[in-house]
């Protein structure tokens, strides 16, 4: 069912199907943005749009090309009010991470697909860390980012479900 | 696409990154005002994506409130006496009040409502504190305008588009607020530093609050009017003064802009109002 057993690339599954991983990714993005009216959301709330950008680049890297990586990860600093550039330049290493590490290593097992993405996480929430204190000529609060990547790390599996009933339409599309 | 792909590697999108990271701040006009327009579009999307959140937050908040409806009758009723005393020396203070600042010829501020505006989204990020409200230039807005909601104040607008503008929270770490302390009106600066409890900076020399006084706006700056309830002072340690905010600020629902005018007194008495930031 890993629908790479023959090559997907987004020429066999062009039309509107083809851009499921991206609005997937949108969807994920938008739903970042809403007032939860949690306190204890207001600095952990999971990044969704990293779990959605890591898997499609595992499972479909042929639907999520750099460029759209690259305009997400900007819509995403649009949105949220953040430094211009700094999710997409993390996003776009994500992608980067996952098509060098062999995709086809990270997609046998979910474990190891979950594994990779704790590392993935804590790293992206590092690096976010680090840029933010950079451009904010501060230190910031550590301990919130290591929040938001195990808050990410949580709902990873849950994401993945969900994700997983898109991914089924499109390898049907492979008929 | 895909041969734009090849064309344009990772490369060119890091360095296109990176190029944005370092001079696409909010400080470049073009800049500002594109970032303004793709948020104007996405407002309505989340301005409708947010209503199931309010409709269920509404539902929670009436439960809870039919289950403590007799015991907060009970108490409401007690403090009904109290109130109606205290309106009756608060109305012969404001008569008194208003005598005293003729005499004085004291500048009135006049405080302007330019809109009220829903709250559509939260930037939810341990490092940026600001939420996105469904006004903008179209209803009046203007950068720098005051935020405030019925318990105090919220923030101030940094970048506004036609129908949509960003409000920097008080608790976002780039934030400075006059404020003073009721009880002896002590001028201080509410500052910012992502954490939920601003902190209050610039004491004068041995002066110190104490747990539980109450912080007012102060109106210097002219920014936000003064007077308004902005919190309490919760800590106090060798890391800073700690304010609890009177809004809650993860849960906003409807705020409204407002502009702070001086109406000055052709003999302006007690000004000394410094530029805000």
């Amino acid at each position: 069912m890993t629908g790479l057993d023959r090559r997907t690339d987004g020429r066999a599954e062009r039309g509107l199907r083809g851009l499921l991983p991206v609005i997937t990714t949108l969807l994920l993005l938008l739903l970042m943005q809403l007032q939860y009216r949690l306190a204890f959301l207001d600095n952990l709330f999971p990044f969704l749009s990293l779990i959605a950008v890591y898997y499609w680049c595992i499972f479909k890297p042929g639907l999520m090309p750099v460029s759209l990586v690259f305009l997400l990860g900007l819509l995403q600093d649009i949105l949220s009010g953040g430094p211009l550039g700094m999710t997409a330049l993390l996003f776009i290493l994500v992608r980067i991470f996952v098509i060098r590490q062999g995709r086809r290593f990270l997609e046998r097992e979910f474990l190891f697909n979950w594994l990779g993405f704790i590392m993935v996480s804590l790293a992206f929430g590092l690096a976010t860390w680090v840029i933010a204190s950079l451009y904010l000529k501060e230190m910031q609060n550590i301990w919130n980012v290591l929040g938001q990547s195990i808050m990410t790390i949580a709902l990873f599996p849950l994401v993945v479900w969900a994700l997983g009933l898109v991914r089924d339409l499109l390898v049907d599309d492979n008929r | 696409m895909k041969a734009l792909r090849h064309r344009f590697p990772s490369a060119f999108f890091i360095i296109l990154a990176l190029a944005l990271l370092v001079f696409g701040g909010n400080s470049a006009l073009v800049v500002a005002r594109i970032r303004s327009e793709i948020v104007n579009f996405f407002v309505p999307v989340l301005d409708i994506a947010s209503r199931p959140i309010e409709l269920a937050n509404n539902f929670v908040d009436w439960t809870r409130q039919v289950a403590i409806v007799f015991s907060d009758n009970e108490r409401l009723r007690a403090e009904n006496r109290q109130l109606r005393q205290a309106q009756i020396t608060a109305s012969q203070l404001a008569i008194d009040n208003q005598r005293l600042k003729k005499l004085l010829n004291v500048g009135a501020g006049r405080v302007n409502i330019i809109a009220a505006a829903r709250v559509v989204a939260d930037s939810d990020s341990p490092f940026f504190k600001s939420v996105l409200i469904n006004r903008g230039t179209r209803d009046g807005v203007k950068k720098g305008q005051a935020i405030i909601n019925e318990d105090g104040i919220v923030g101030r607008v940094i970048n506004v588009g036609s129908s949509s503008s960003r409000v920097l929270l008080v608790t976002d770490i780039n934030s400075r607020i006059p404020v003073k302390l009721a009880a002896n009106g002590i001028n201080m600066i509410l500052e910012g530093d992502n954490s939920p409890f601003p902190k209050l900076a610039f004491l004068p020399i041995g002066k110190k609050p104490a747990i539980g006084d109450l912080v007012l706006t102060s109106g210097y700056g002219m920014v936000f009017p003064h007077d308004l309830p902005v919190g309490q002072v919760v800590k106090i340690d060798k890391d800073g003064i700690r304010v609890k905010l009177s809004a809650k600020l993860y849960n906003l629902n409807y705020v409204t802009a407002v502009k702070y005018e001086i109406i000055r007194s052709p003999v302006g008495a007690n000004d000394d109002g410094k530029p805000g930031r």
